[in-house]
């Protein structure tokens, strides 16, 4: 009989103890985690161009004769059609070739010409010698072709070798017009066809995460592109007045109607039934009937997020206060206590903690109508931000206002957590670390002000004590 | 019936003890139960929990209710506090019929009741404030109960930071604030562990030494029973009634000392007898697997 090893505790052991906690060194490192997983797989797809890439991002793209679809740069092709299409510009080209060599020169006039000598601007953009205001200006492009047929053939995009001979040979035959750029100048003959070029990349929809970084930064940081539009902060202020506009409205209906639910059988037989069938209606079927109602700016937005919340609202509230400890409520009946202070000095404040949970879990749920009520009527807020760029294809753009919405919602319910445990020190909680540090990073602001300037300068004892 | 020959009739009383219970007998009668009765229905037809019970409750008695579990005990305490409404008969409280749950009838509960959102100083008063004392009133008249249970440093504590004895004394302390005519307890030192239990039964009984205190008490701890009762009030299950009233013939001061006192054995003796009069010897089959190596036969 082989005679067993004696096992050791394997050094993994403790990350997998069935029903045991980890420990909270462990549980720190697995939270950053949960958030470093998604973010590399994000990244691993987007800069390791094997994993996937099925586009090619079109860098300098050209125009084909008798075909309508215009692509641009920045457009995204399949690999699979990309070499049709540049094969179509070097036939094209190859035919302007032929033509010259069988002595009869295609003569597609100078309007054509200058709209294929445009083609070079988007090499100018790639490589910042254009600002997109300049894109149009035939000097510049004029300008950009002597400057790539004077041998800068840019990085990014850098020119193949296709297109410097392509440069090279357009620019033979445009290059008599100088500094004194005319359209009439150029020939009627054929000129060459920059050859598309393009890199790998992701589908439209999956930018990669610098780019989502620097279009956040742009969106969040920078003045807005149009002076007209609200900023950033302007439009989440709004969306938070939706949010919570409405979930205080359904709370402060909700919550005195579901502690009467909960405590007097009355007015749960007669409020909960409907209730209770009224929320299985989904709200945004609403939605029109609200606009009628309450016309198209932000009511019928906060009708919605009310229509949604308030239902749940008072059927999660109302079982809350059923929950509560009846013995509680014998003990205050043997002690005195009378209808009305059964109800304000032992009922409400023995839910309160769990209220306090519920309307943060409610909060939430508030947040997940915030969408739909901002497409009702006049869009609004973050959402009609959302939808405009997200019509234009521009998801880097996107993505960063939907962190922020996920940002400020998490943000605030780990605040909510935070404080709960100071709001009712007698439930002798402790607040999670994860909270606490998000609470403790946001309050270091106030803290600061509150050590450094108000001790400072209203304790009249702090000068003493500093001097000591 | 593992009757010890050597004990004494538990109804023989020494002529202290006589005599204290002829003049407990003269005080006058706080509680009146009157044939009372509790009948529940139940999806199987209507329960009667309790059938018949009549018993009496003199001023400054110590009363104890013990009985098998299902004998209807905590029903009849909670219809004492009013919490439930008997479906026979009455109870009086010096004469007057209880009709509900009310201020002099304090009641202190196993699993002890304290709102927790309250501080220990607080707790007390509730009771006061509810009944109209006026905020200072209530908290002066709340630091002396406190003080008598001993519990002065805890005033500002939450309930979660005491200790379960810590707690019932709280709660000793919350019913007693509001002077009641009797003081109720439903099994009050059951959830305590059997040190914290003795060391309270012995506070109860100071403190019912010092004030004029009418207590009826649930347990289903003899000894408790015995220790604690001037008379203790036996109850047979499924209906609820009333069995025997038996007149505890242990001398007072009562102390731990007492346990083993012929008096004292005689009594639990016999609360054993009509609480658990046949006992069960009933043979336990095991099913054949062998738990256990060949040769290591324990016997």
């Amino acid at each position: 009989m082989p005679s067993a090893k004696p096992k050791g505790p394997s050094p993994f052991s403790h990350w997998f103890a069935i029903g045991k906690p980890l420990s909270p060194r462990s549980r720190t490192v697995l939270t950053i985690f949960s958030f470093i997983i998604p973010l590399a797989l994000w990244s691993a797809v987007s800069y390791l161009p094997f994993l996937w890439h099925p586009d090619i991002k079109l860098t300098i793209s050209a125009e084909r004769e008798g075909i309508t679809t215009i692509y641009t740069r920045g457009d995204h092709l399949s690999r699979e059609f990309f070499p049709q299409f540049e094969a179509g510009v070097q036939a094209e080209n190859q035919a302007v070739f032929e033509a010259r060599e069988s002595g009869e020169e295609l003569t597609p006039g100078r309007r054509k010409n200058l709209k294929t000598l445009r083609h070079i601007s988007a090499w100018g953009l790639g490589n910042g010698y254009l600002t997109p205001n300049e894109a149009k200006d035939d000097k510049l492009i004029y300008q950009l072709w002597a400057r790539a047929a004077g041998g800068d053939f840019g990085t990014s995009p850098k020119l193949s070798p296709e297109n410097i001979k392509v440069v090279k040979d357009n620019w033979i035959r445009i290059q008599h017009i100088g500094d004194k750029f005319s359209s009439r100048a150029l020939p009627n003959e054929a000129l060459l066809k920059l050859v598309p070029q393009g890199k790998r990349s992701n589908p439209v929809y999956l930018p990669a995460p610098h780019e989502v970084v620097i279009a956040g930064y742009y969106d969040l940081f920078t003045e807005q592109r149009d002076p007209d539009d609200p900023s950033m902060w302007q439009r989440a202020l709004h969306s938070m007045k939706i949010v919570f506009g409405g979930f205080l409205l359904a709370a402060l209906v909700g919550v005195p109607l579901a502690v009467l639910c909960g405590t007097y059988d009355f007015f749960s037989r007669i409020f909960e039934p409907f209730i209770d069938f009224f929320r299985y209606l989904p709200a945004p079927a609403f939605s029109t009937l609200l606009v009628a109602i309450f016309l198209a700016h932000d009511a019928p937005k906060i009708a919605l997020v009310f229509v949604g919340t308030f239902f749940q609202l008072v059927l999660v509230v109302a079982n809350t206060t059923r929950e509560i400890d009846r013995s509680l409520i014998e003990a205050s009946q043997t002690l005195g206590a009378d209808q009305r202070n059964i109800l304000f000095r032992v009922v409400v404040p023995g839910i309160l903690p769990q209220l306090y949970n519920d309307l943060r879990i409610l909060l939430g749920w508030a947040w997940t109508w915030l969408v739909i009520a901002e497409l009702i009527g006049v869009k609004s807020g973050l959402t009609e931000f959302i939808e405009t760029q997200g019509r234009w294809r521009n998801f880097d753009r996107v993505f960063p206002v939907i962190f922020l919405i996920g940002f400020i919602g998490f943000f605030t319910d780990q605040i909510l957590s935070w404080l709960r445990v100071f709001l009712f020190k007698w439930t002798g909680e402790t607040p999670n670390a994860f909270s606490r540090l998000v609470a403790s990073s946001v309050s270091a602001g106030p803290r600061w002000f509150q050590r450094e300037v108000l001790d400072q300068r209203l304790d009249p004892l702090a000068e003493r004590r500093n001097r000591k | 019936m593992s009757q010890d020959s050597t004990l004494p009739d538990y109804k023989r009383q020494s002529p202290e003890v006589a005599r204290r219970f002829a003049e407990l007998k003269e005080r006058p009668v706080k509680l009146d139960v009157r044939s009372l009765g509790k009948t529940f229905d139940s999806a199987k037809g209507p329960v009667t929990a309790l059938n018949d019970i009549s018993f009496q409750c003199h001023r400054r008695e110590m009363m104890g209710v013990i009985g098998a579990s299902g004998c209807g005990k905590s029903t009849l305490i909670r219809i004492l506090a009013g919490l439930e409404t008997p479906s026979q008969g009455e109870v009086l409280l010096e004469g007057n019929a209880v009709t509900g749950p009310g201020p002099d009838r304090g009641m202190v509960f196993q699993s002890y009741t304290l709102f927790p959102w309250l501080t220990v100083k607080k707790n007390v008063m509730f009771g006061l404030e509810m009944t109209g004392n006026s905020m200072t009133a209530a908290e002066r008249e709340a630091r002396q109960w406190i003080e008598l249970v001993g519990l002065s440093k805890f005033e500002n504590s939450y309930p979660h930071e005491l200790s379960g004895g810590m707690k019932q004394r709280v709660a000793i302390a919350r019913a007693l604030a509001n002077r009641p005519k009797i003081l109720l307890m439903d099994e009050p030192f059951g959830a305590l562990d059997a040190q914290t239990r003795a060391s309270m039964q012995a506070y109860l009984l100071e403190i019912w030494r010092h004030i004029d205190l009418t207590v009826l008490f649930i347990t289903h701890d003899l000894d408790e029973a015995v220790y604690l009762a001037d008379r203790i009030l036996v109850l047979k299950p499924n209906p609820g009634e009333v069995l025997e009233m038996i007149e505890v013939p242990v001398a007072r001061p009562r102390s731990a000392d007492q346990f083993h006192d012929p008096e004292f054995l005689a009594t639990k003796d016999r609360l054993e007898e009509l609480i658990h009069p046949k006992v069960q010897t009933e043979k336990i089959e095991l099913p054949i697997v062998r738990m256990t190596e060949v040769g290591d036969d324990v016997e």
